[in-house]
């Protein structure tokens, strides 16, 4: 508490960014609407509200992607105008999101000066080296400045990113969903990092779904709803984060429903056995029934998504036996795959699932064009209503159709992506990676729902989710990997969330429970 | 309890000057600035023209675009499947006159056969190497073109192909009908054949999908390969039609039949507006970009201008719709 204090800046020294009465309007939706914030000199500011409350149009406002219908941006006392991005960085805002801007083939220091020409390796080589064992430092990262980029964990790129950032000496850092693709350890070095940052003076907005994360990092949260700005409050005063959900939708959730394992039904299922895709998936082995929900958890690189893909025809190098209802698929082709009754969502929405620049009804039936085809042509009036059906099944609002996907928020996207997989007759397994990343809370427990509702109908469930929570409450059976091997596979009521995130780290204490 | 931290201004504050903005306004202005100033002059140049409202001149503008719409049209898929454009559009072209008249000396209907498999075996075999194995799309064309050419050039002797004499079978392929030529029939029932297939059928969703995202089509379970190697197919037997047409028209075949098919197929394709990047666009606009191409040409043409102003000024049409293409996504995103 006091801590905060004394970070507290000068009352009469203006603040280090004010966006005043900014609004945005695409075609018919107010994307921000009259929205204004203050961020102080030193100050960690979260970002948070639902997907579509206009987080996102408001962080591309701050780095000059988009240009407001109205309002104003102010840098300590000087309003200012973002014109494009890089009027935004001359001004010292940098932004962190989950697209990592690094070059993978070039070295650690030519990344972190990259475009900073004053700087370049070629003209400065000593100079260079020194300043780049001087950031690396500073992000307590113990890489050798000439690797590649390529060899580094997702965790250690972005705090690259960061240095560079600094580097640049950028004053307000924005961390966009930073921590979605991160392990927990990561996420507790790169908070660490940007604690230190901020003690330097500058200040960070962090845009997040994880709201723990958001309370244990933030000084302040300011809380977006349909674009406006409805609640600005300091994390202490919220306290805890069932105050911030209600802050974030103006109600109380329910708890989520825990799934009944007892429900298990017949139905053959899948059987995997001995499944090998090098060299991420030594070696993984499971069953899963008709009905049955089996979450998959590990760390980055645990080997989880290669599994799913594996399973979804996707890794070509896959070996070992999959059956489905009893009859053998081949892998390493996703036709073949889809045609035995696998459905898979990719956690990479953009690149691997979603056709972005088409239309909702053409991404609800890109995988049933078979079905709705005879002789090769497409049956019109079916296609349409089962485009119909399926916008009402995953609650995607109908008027929007025929909208290209592209500008949907995340958690819209999911829905439009899981809904290709659901509620089709011939899917006997689903296969979903991070069915939630990027998606909000009310968001989530609404795909919770559609999934659950597969499983009741019978379907074989596999997901792979870094996030315990939702391992909690969807799974009837938790798998662990760690090292692309399981280490343990236990039904839910066996487990908790200490003997799981124990299982994914291989840490003492489990051992010390195992024996 | 610490203070909140410089307090959001939710309360009204002072306002900031709204900054309407005035970048998407001129982003719109350059659009429908540039579309009407395009449209006025080709209007504008037509009705000035002396001789270009005439059925003569229609006719022959028509007679021109019978062949390059059909190579534009097959060009088209390949832009919709993803994958840019043939630069083997011509050598097939070329080949497939060749040996259209070849054969003639075996009957007509062989010959047709025989010239319209080579078509669709040669996109096979580029279909299946960019599709099937992902080798990137220009050099394949590019190696596809000259051993095509090398082919022929060999079994040809160098020689030009001439019909046999006497022989009348073909006549009709550059004949009138109600005073347009054959080809131009040929070509838009080519057209609304084809435009009606990728509509409706299971191969033109999937096809627009693989030229949007190839690994979103390959998640989706849609088989890639095939789709792709079925718009090289069909792409390389439009190709070789438009060869045959043309050998039969010119009564002689040889590889200089190709011309500069290859590039006006790219430009008619891309002045009809297809997107480049893939997934979007239909076989009109190939063919509506073939006769904004022709009817450009044709004013030029007629008012007297060298054949070096002819093709530079295709080039700035080019170059106009590129920019035009680019404003109009802007236009869109902001």
């Amino acid at each position: 508490m006091t801590e905060k204090e004394i970070k507290k800046p000068e009352t009469d020294a203006p603040p280090m960014l004010s966006v005043r009465h900014v609004s945005k309007t695409y075609g018919a939706v107010r994307a921000l609407d009259d929205a204004s914030l203050e961020l102080g000199a030193g100050e960690i500011l979260g970002l948070c509200g639902h997907n579509g409350a206009g987080k996102s149009t408001l962080v591309k406002v701050l780095t000059g992607q988009v240009h407001p219908d109205a309002g104003e941006i102010v840098m300590l006392g000087e309003s200012v105008e973002f014109r494009n991005p890089l009027d935004s960085q001359a001004k010292g805002l940098a932004i962190v999101d989950q697209e990592l801007a690094l070059a993978p083939d070039l070295s650690v220091e030519e990344n972190l000066f990259l475009g900073n020409f004053d700087l370049s390796p070629l003209r400065r080589p000593a100079a260079v080296r020194r300043r780049a064992r001087d950031l690396l430092r500073r992000i307590g990262l113990d890489v050798d400045p000439r690797s590649p980029v390529a060899g580094l964990s997702i965790g250690e790129r972005q705090l690259i990113e960061i240095a560079r950032l600094v580097g640049r000496d950028a004053r307000v850092l924005i961390l966009d969903e930073p921590t979605a693709t991160l392990s927990e350890n990561e996420i507790e070095r790169v908070f660490a990092v940007v604690r230190e940052l901020v003690r330097e003076g500058r200040s960070t907005i962090f845009v997040s779904h994880r709201l723990d994360e958001v309370l244990d990092l933030c000084d302040r949260v300011t809380v977006l709803r349909d674009g406006r700005v409805v609640s600005s409050r300091s994390t202490a005063d919220i306290g805890h984060r069932q105050e911030l959900i209600r802050m974030m939708i103006g109600k109380e959730l329910p708890p989520p429903e825990r799934s009944d394992a007892a429900r298990v039904t017949a139905g053959a299922g899948a059987e995997i056995s001995g499944l090998r895709v090098p060299p991420a998936v030594l070696d993984f082995s499971q069953d899963i029934k008709g009905g049955q929900i089996v979450g998959l958890t590990g760390q980055i690189g645990s080997g989880t998504s290669q599994v799913l893909r594996a399973l979804a025809g996707l890794e070509p190098d896959a070996r070992g036996e999959f059956t489905l209802d009893g009859r053998q698929v081949r892998l390493g082709s996703p036709a073949a795959a889809l045609r035995a009754g696998v459905a898979f969502a990719s956690n990479d929405r953009k690149g691997e699932g979603l056709f972005l620049e088409k239309t909702v009804e053409e991404n609800l039936v890109a995988t049933r064009l078979h079905a709705l085809s005879r002789a090769g042509f497409i049956r019109g009036r079916e296609l349409k209503a089962t485009a119909r059906r399926l916008v009402e099944f995953v609650k995607v609002d109908s008027a929007r159709i025929d909208d290209t996907v592209e500008h949907f928020s995340g958690g819209n996207q999911q829905k439009v992506f899981l809904g290709r997989a659901l509620d089709r007759p011939d899917v006997k397994l689903l296969l979903l990676d991070e069915p939630t990343r990027g998606v909000d809370v009310a968001g989530r427990a609404e795909i919770h729902v559609l999934i659950r509702q597969a499983a009741l109908a019978g379907v074989a469930v596999l997901f792979a989710s870094t996030e315990l929570d939702e391992i909690l409450d969807l799974s009837d059976h938790v798998v662990t990997m760690f090292g692309g091997q399981i280490v343990a596979s236990l039904a839910r009521e066996d487990t908790n969330a200490e003997l799981i995130s124990a299982d994914m780290t291989m840490s003492h204490e489990r051992k010390e429970v195992a024996s | 309890m610490s203070t909140d931290v410089a307090t959001a201004s939710s309360g009204p504050g002072p306002l900031g000057t709204p900054t309407r903005n005035t970048r998407e306004t001129a982003i719109l202005a350059a659009f429908y600035g540039a579309i009407a100033l395009f449209a006025a002059l080709i209007i504008f140049g037509a009705i000035d023209t002396d001789g270009f409202l005439t059925m003569t001149n229609v006719r022959a503008i028509l007679s021109s675009v019978a062949f390059v719409g059909m190579v534009a049209v097959g060009t088209a898929l390949i832009m919709i499947s993803g994958n840019l454009f043939s630069l083997a559009v011509g050598s097939t072209a070329a080949a497939a006159a060749m040996i259209f008249l070849a054969l003639l000396p075996h009957g007509i209907v062989l010959a047709f056969a025989v010239t319209l498999l080579m078509g669709i075996v040669v996109g096979a075999v580029q279909g299946f190497l960019v599709g099937g194995i992902g080798a990137n799309t220009i050099i394949v064309t590019i190696g596809a073109a000259s051993l095509i050419q090398g082919v022929a050039l060999w079994a040809s002797k160098g020689a030009t192909i001439l019909p046999p004499k006497g022989d009348t079978s073909f006549d009709w392929l550059s004949g009138h009908i109600f005073t347009f030529a054959v080809p131009i029939y040929i070509l838009f029932a080519t057209v609304v054949v084809l435009d009606q297939f990728l509509r409706r059928s299971r191969f033109g969703r999937q096809l627009k999908l693989v030229g949007e995202s190839i690994e979103a089509a390959r998640a989706a379970g849609i088989r890639t390969a095939w789709v792709v190697i079925g718009a090289f197919c069909i792409a390389s037997f439009l190709f070789a039609f438009a060869g045959l047409e043309l050998g039969a028209f010119n009564e002689s075949g040889s590889l200089l039949i190709e011309g500069t098919q290859t590039y006006d197929a790219i430009a008619a394709a891309v002045v009809g507006g297809i997107a480049i990047t893939g997934g979007r666009g239909s076989v009109w606009q190939a063919l509506g970009g073939a006769i904004l191409i022709a009817m450009i040409s044709d004013i030029l043409l007629l008012r007297g201008y060298s054949e070096g102003i002819q093709i530079l000024v295709k080039g700035v049409v080019v170059f106009a719709v590129v920019v035009l293409a680019r404003l109009n996504r802007m236009r869109a995103e902001s």
